[in-house]
C-alpha cells in the first residue's frame, strides 16, 4: 500500500474522528447512566443504629424526587463498614474503581473516615461525609472532592462552654470516651469556657469502648464540681445517663454535653434523661415547615422517630440532588458538580446552611433541654458558626 | 482518696467483680468438664440481656421475663451442644473453637435482624429501684445490690453441687480425668449437655439480671468475652473457685486502675493477667 | 524427598501461581480486583506465619495481630514524614525490631502452653492495641497516615512503583511465594523436622538432648517476623495504619482462615484466605444479613471438612486420579 500525504490525512482524522465519536460516546453514555451513590455505612457492630438511621434518611430525601435527579435514575451501592478502619480503604477503592461512583455516603467512625479520605484523594468519586466529626476531615485533611453534611467535633462543643458559663458554672470536669471525637469535643468545650473564665478541674478519659462508668463516677461525686460536660454516644450514652442518675448525681451536680450525649437513646434512658441540657445543630422539636414534614414523613416510612443520623442522611441526599440539577445532570464533569455543591443553600431540617471553604457547614447550634423524652430547643447558642478549619489550605 | 471514698470504690470493684464471676463462671465451667473454649460464650450474655428486653416488655413483669429468657437459653444450649458440638468431640480443640466462631456470627446476625440496631435499655424492676444514701453526696443503687447478692448466692449455690451432689461428683471427676468417669459407668453425654447447657444458661444470666443496668447494643458479647478470659485465666482455667477469687481481683484492679492510673488503666488487667501467668503460667488455682 | 507434601499440594500451589501471575492482565481495566487480590495476598502472608505457628509447631496464638499491626506501626513512626525511603532498607528495619520485640515477647508467653498460650498471647496483644489505642502521639483510634511510598531501587536497579497497582500486586506475589518457599525450606530442613518432633512428643525431643524452648522460640520469632513485614505491605498498600489491625478480631479471623485451611499444611492458608475472603466478599453484597450466612457456612464447612479445605482438595485430586 501506498501512502501518499492524502491517505494519511484520511486516516488520521479518521482515527480522531474515531477517538472523538468515541470520547463523547462514552460521556454520553455516562450521561445516560444512572447517577451512583456508594453508600459506606456500619450496618452491623456499635455503630449499626447510626448507620441504618442514615441510610434511610438518605433514601428518604431521594424518594421525594421519585429516585430521579434531572432525568437519571439514582442507583445505590451498599456496603457494609462494620466500623473496621482497616477495611475502610479497601472498599473505597470498590467505590471508586470497581463501582464508579459519582458520589460516596460515609463513614459514621471517625477511624473509617481517616482511611477513606487517603484513599479517595485524586480519585473522581465525592465522598460526602454523613456523620464522622473528626476535625481534621474538613481541617488537615480537606480535599475538593470531600464534602460534610454533619459537623465538626469542634462545632457541636464549643458553644456549650460559653453558656455553661452563663449558667453559673465556675468549675467543671469534664470527661469522655478516650478517643479522638470524644477528645476534640472536650478540647473545643474547655476552650470556650475557659476564655468565659471557667476552669476545667478534671479530665476524665475513658477507655473506648468500657461501660463501666461507677468508679469515674464516685470519683466525680467526690470532686463536687458545679457541673459535668461529658461526651458520650450510642449505647454509651444510655448506660451513662443511667448511670449518673442511679448514683443520685443528678440531682446534685449538673450533667451538660454535647448533644450525642441524648441523640436517639432517650427512650432507653427513660426518665434518667430529663432536663439534660446539651448543644447540637439540630433538635427534635426545632419549629420550621421542613422539620415538621421530615419527621412525618420519617415516622411514616419507618416507624420511629428520626434522630440527627437520620437528617444528616438526608441532607447529604438532598445535597447530591441540588447540585446534580444545578449541573442539568451532568455528572462527569466532576470540577463543575463541587463547584455546584460548594453554591447550594440546603434546606435541612435543622435550618437552612451552606458550606465553608473547607466544605463543613456553617450552621445553628441549638441549646436543647430533654423534655417529655424530646429535646426540646431553648435556644440558638450560636448562629452560623463556622469551624476554624484549623489546617485546611483550600 | 479519703476512707469513705475509698470504701464506696471498694464496692464499686467488688460489685464489678461479682458480675464478672456470673459470666465467668459458665465459660470456666464449661471448658474444665468438656475441654471447650467456647467463644460465643459472650453472644450468650448478649441473647440474655436482649431476651429479658423483650419479655419484659411483652410481659410487664420482669421476674416472669427472668425465667422464660433462662429456659429458653437453656434450650439454646441444648441444641448447640446436642447438634453441634457433639460432632466434634473427637477432633482437634480448635475446630470446636472454629464453630463456636460461627455461632458469633449467627447469634449478632439473629439480634440484628430481630431487634435492630438502635441501643436499648431494660427498665429496673420497680421493687429495686429506689437508691441508698453512702455519704453526703453518693447514693448506691439498690439493683446493684442486690446483683451482689444474686451473685454471692449463684457462687455458694454452684459450690454446693460441685461438693454435695452426685452432678458435682460426675463434674469433678470430669475435669480431673474423663476415662475414669466413663469406666465408672457414668452416661458422659448425658453430663456433657446438662454442663453445657447450665455454662450457657450462666452466661445468659448475666446478661439477663445486669440488662437494666447496661445498655444493650449489637456487639455488646464480644466485649464481655475478653474480660471474661481474662478473669478465666487468672483464676485457672476450669477452676470455679479461682473464676471467683481472679474475678473479684479484676473487679477491684479494673477499679482502682481506672481513677488512680488513668493513663493506662485499659492496660492495666492484661497487664496484670500477663504477670500472673508469668509467676503462675497456669494460673492462681490449678485445676 | 519431593518438594510438595501432598499432591493436593502439587496442583494447587502450580495452579494458584500460575494463574496469579495473570491476574492483573485479566482486570488491568480495573484496578479495584487488583487491590481486593493483593491484600488477600498480603492476608495470605500472615495467616500463613499463624497457620506454620499453630500447626507446625503446636504453638496457638490468639494475639498474632499483634505483629500484622506492629509491623505497620513499626513503618510508620520510623519513616519520616516528607522523605521519600527504600523500600528494602525498611523492610530490614522492621522486620529487625519485630524480631526483637517477638524474641521478648517469646520469651514470656513460651513459658506457657496451650489454653494458657492462648490466653496470654491474647493479653499481650490487647495491651498493645491499647497502647496505640489511647496514645496521642501515634493517631488514638483514628490511626496514621503514611504521606509518601517507599521507593524500590535496589543496586540501582528500580523496576517497582509501588504507587502503580499492578507493581505492588506482583510484590504481594512474590513476597507470597518466597514466604511459602522459606517455610517448605525451614519445614524441610533438621530445624523443620526437629520442630516436627518437637510438636509429636516434647518429652522425647527433650530427651534426645533438643532444648525444645529455643526450637520454639526460633519458630516464634520467624513466624512473627514475617507477621510483621505482611503488615508492613498492608500498610503501604493504602498509606494508613490503625490499631485496629491488631485488635483481636483480626488474631481470631486470622486464625479461623488457618483452621479452614488446612491447620499445618501450610498452603491451606491461600485456600483458608481465599475462600473466606471471597465468600465474604460475595454474601456481603447480597444480603445486610450477610453474618448469618457467614456464620452457617463456616458451620457447615467444619463439620463437614475433616482436615480443611485442603484436605477437601486433596480428596478432589487423588479420587480424580483413580
Amino acid at each position: 500500500m501506498i501512502l501518499n500525504k492524502r491517505t494519511i490525512k484520511k486516516i488520521a482524522m479518521a482515527g480522531s474522528m474515531m477517538s472523538a465519536s468515541l470520547l463523547s460516546g462514552m460521556s454520553a453514555h455516562a450521561e445516560e447512566g444512572p447517577i451512583k451513590i456508594g453508600v459506606m455505612l456500619p450496618y452491623s457492630g456499635v455503630y449499626a443504629g447510626p448507620g441504618e438511621a442514615a441510610t434511610n434518611g438518605l433514601k428518604q430525601a431521594l424518594k421525594e424526587k421519585g429516585n430521579k435527579i434531572a432525568g437519571r435514575q439514582v442507583e445505590f451501592i451498599i456496603s457494609d463498614t462494620e466500623a473496621k478502619p482497616a477495611r475502610a480503604p479497601e472498599l473505597t477503592s470498590a467505590m471508586t474503581d470497581k463501582d464508579d461512583a459519582d458520589f460516596i455516603i460515609g463513614p459514621v467512625h471517625s477511624g473509617v473516615a481517616m482511611g477513606m479520605i487517603k484513599s479517595i484523594r485524586n480519585k473522581d468519586s465525592i465522598m460526602i461525609i454523613p456523620n464522622a466529626g473528626i476535625n481534621a476531615a474538613t481541617g488537615a485533611f480537606c480535599q475538593p472532592n470531600v464534602f460534610r453534611t454533619s459537623f465538626s467535633s469542634w462545632q457541636t462543643a464549643y458553644p456549650m462552654g460559653s453558656e455553661a458559663v452563663k449558667m453559673g458554672y465556675k468549675k467543671v470536669v469534664t470527661m469522655s470516651w478516650n478517643y479522638g471525637f470524644g477528645k476534640e469535643s472536650l478540647e473545643a468545650f474547655q476552650e470556650s469556657f475557659e476564655d468565659a473564665g471557667g476552669e476545667v478541674v478534671k479530665k476524665i478519659f475513658v477507655p473506648f469502648p468500657n461501660t463501666e462508668f461507677q468508679s469515674y463516677l464516685t470519683e466525680i461525686a467526690s470532686i463536687k464540681p458545679d457541673a459535668v460536660f461529658v461526651f458520650f454516644a450510642g449505647g454509651g450514652s444510655v448506660k451513662f445517663v443511667k448511670d449518673y442518675d442511679a448514683m443520685g448525681l443528678k440531682g446534685k451536680i449538673p450533667l451538660i454535653g454535647s448533644g450525642f450525649l441524648t441523640e436517639g437513646t432517650i427512650t432507653a434512658q427513660g426518665d434518667a434523661a430529663e432536663g439534660l441540657m446539651t448543644t447540637l445543630h439540630y433538635a427534635d422539636t426545632l419549629d420550621n415547615p421542613k422539620n415538621k414534614a421530615f419527621r412525618a414523613e420519617y415516622k411514616a416510612l419507618y416507624d420511629k422517630p428520626a434522630d440527627i443520623y437520620a437528617v444528616q442522611g438526608y441532607d447529604a441526599g438532598q445535597l447530591i440532588i441540588q447540585a446534580v440539577e444545578a449541573t442539568k445532570g451532568n455528572t462527569a464533569d466532576k470540577k463543575a458538580l463541587i463547584k455546584a455543591m460548594e453554591g447550594v443553600e440546603i434546606d435541612s431540617p435543622r435550618g437552612s446552611f451552606h458550606f465553608s471553604k473547607a466544605h463543613n457547614p456553617i450552621q445553628n447550634i441549638y441549646l436543647r433541654k430533654v423534655e417529655n423524652g424530646e429535646n426540646m430547643v431553648v435556644k440558638t447558642a450560636a448562629a452560623a458558626l463556622n469551624d476554624p478549619a484549623r489546617g485546611c489550605k483550600l | 482518696m479519703d476512707m469513705s471514698l475509698f470504701l464506696v470504690q471498694l464496692l464499686n470493684g467488688v460489685q464489678y467483680g461479682l458480675l464478672l464471676f456470673l459470666i465467668a463462671s459458665g465459660l470456666t465451667l464449661v471448658f474444665g468438664v468438656m475441654g471447650i473454649l467456647n467463644l460465643a460464650h459472650g453472644s450468650m450474655y448478649m441473647i440474655g440481656a436482649y431476651l429479658v428486653y423483650y419479655f419484659a416488655s411483652a410481659t410487664d413483669s420482669f421476674l416472669l421475663a427472668v425465667i422464660i429468657a433462662c429456659v429458653i437459653a437453656m434450650i439454646i444450649g441444648i441444641i448447640i451442644e446436642r447438634f453441634l458440638i457433639i460432632h466434634l468431640y473427637n477432633r482437634d480443640h480448635l475446630d470446636q473453637v472454629l464453630l463456636t466462631v460461627g455461632l458469633i456470627f449467627i447469634f449478632n446476625a439473629a439480634q440484628s435482624f430481630i431487634w435492630g440496631n438502635d441501643p436499648l435499655g431494660v427498665e429496673v424492676p420497680e421493687l429495686l429501684s429506689s437508691s441508698i444514701q453512702l455519704t453526703d453526696i453518693v447514693e448506691y443503687p439498690v439493683y446493684r445490690l442486690f446483683l451482689s447478692v444474686l451473685c454471692i448466692g449463684i457462687a455458694l449455690a454452684m459450690y454446693y453441687v460441685i461438693n454435695n451432689t452426685k452432678l458435682g461428683m460426675m463434674i469433678r471427676a470430669g475435669e480431673s480425668n474423663r476415662e475414669m468417669v466413663e469406666n465408672l459407668g457414668v452416661d458422659i453425654s448425658k453430663l456433657f449437655t446438662i454442663v453445657f447447657a447450665v455454662g450457657v444458661t450462666l452466661s445468659a444470666l448475666a446478661g439477663i439480671v445486669s440488662a437494666p443496668i447496661v445498655s444493650l447494643v449489637p456487639g455488646m458479647g464480644e466485649r464481655v468475652l475478653i474480660s471474661c478470659f481474662v478473669v478465666v485465666v487468672i483464676g485457672g482455667m476450669g477452676s470455679i473457685k479461682g473464676a471467683f477469687v481472679a474475678a473479684l481481683l479484676v473487679g477491684i484492679v479494673d477499679t482502682f486502675a481506672s481513677v488512680l492510673l488513668p493513663g493506662m488503666s485499659s492496660m492495666t488487667i492484661y497487664l496484670l493477667m500477663a504477670l500472673i501467668l508469668i509467676f503462675k503460667p497456669q494460673g492462681l488455682f490449678k485445676s | 524427598m519431593s518438594v510438595f507434601s501432598t499432591k493436593a499440594e502439587k496442583v494447587f500451589i502450580l495452579a494458584f501461581f500460575f494463574i496469579a501471575l495473570g491476574v492483573p492482565l485479566f482486570f488491568n481495566e480495573n484496578t479495584f480486583y487488583v487491590n481486593k487480590i493483593s491484600t488477600m495476598l498480603i492476608l495470605s502472608i500472615f495467616v500463613m506465619s499463624l497457620d506454620y505457628l499453630v500447626g507446625k509447631t503446636g504453638l496457638i496464638s490468639l494475639g498474632h495481630a499483634m505483629f500484622y499491626g506492629l509491623g505497620g506501626y513499626l513503618f510508620a513512626i520510623m519513616v519520616p514524614e516528607y522523605e521519600e525511603v527504600n523500600f528494602w532498607i525498611y523492610t530490614f528495619y522492621v522486620m529487625a525490631a519485630s524480631s526483637v520485640i517477638a524474641l521478648i515477647v517469646g520469651l514470656i508467653v513460651l513459658r506457657t502452653s496451650g489454653i494458657y498460650m492462648i490466653m496470654i498471647t491474647l493479653a499481650l496483644a490487647q495491651m498493645t492495641f491499647y497502647f496505640f489505642a489511647d496514645s496521642t502521639e501515634y493517631g488514638g483510634l483514628d490511626g496514621l497516615f503514611i504521606y509518601l511510598k517507599p521507593e524500590t531501587s535496589i543496586f540501582g536497579l528500580n523496576f517497582l512503583d509501588l504507587d502503580n497497582e499492578t507493581h505492588f500486586y506482583y510484590l504481594c506475589l512474590l513476597s507470597l511465594f518466597n514466604c511459602y518457599v522459606f517455610f517448605k525450606i525451614t519445614l524441610q530442613s533438621r530445624f523443620g523436622r526437629v520442630i516436627d518432633a518437637v510438636k509429636e512428643n516434647p518429652e522425647r525431643a527433650t530427651a534426645l538432648g533438643y532444648n525444645i524452648f529455643h526450637f520454639r522460640l526460633v519458630a516464634y520469632v520467624l513466624s512473627s517476623s514475617l507477621a510483621a513485614y505482611a503488615g508492613y505491605l498492608f500498610s503501604l498498600q493504602y498509606g494508613f495504619v490503625n490499631p485496629t489491625m491488631m485488635s483481636w478480631e483480626v488474631s481470631a479471623s486470622a486464625l479461623v482462615m488457618a483452621i479452614l485451611g488446612g491447620l499445618g499444611t501450610v498452603f491451606g492458608a491461600i485456600l483458608g484466605v481465599f475462600v473466606y475472603e471471597s465468600l465474604h466478599y460475595g454474601i456481603e453484597h447480597m444480603t445486610q444479613y450477610w453474618m448469618f450466612w457467614m456464620g452457617s457456612l463456616i458451620i457447615v464447612m467444619v463439620l463437614t471438612l475433616k482436615s480443611g479445605i485442603a484436605g477437601l482438595v486433596e480428596k478432589l485430586v487423588t479420587g480424580k486420579r483413580k
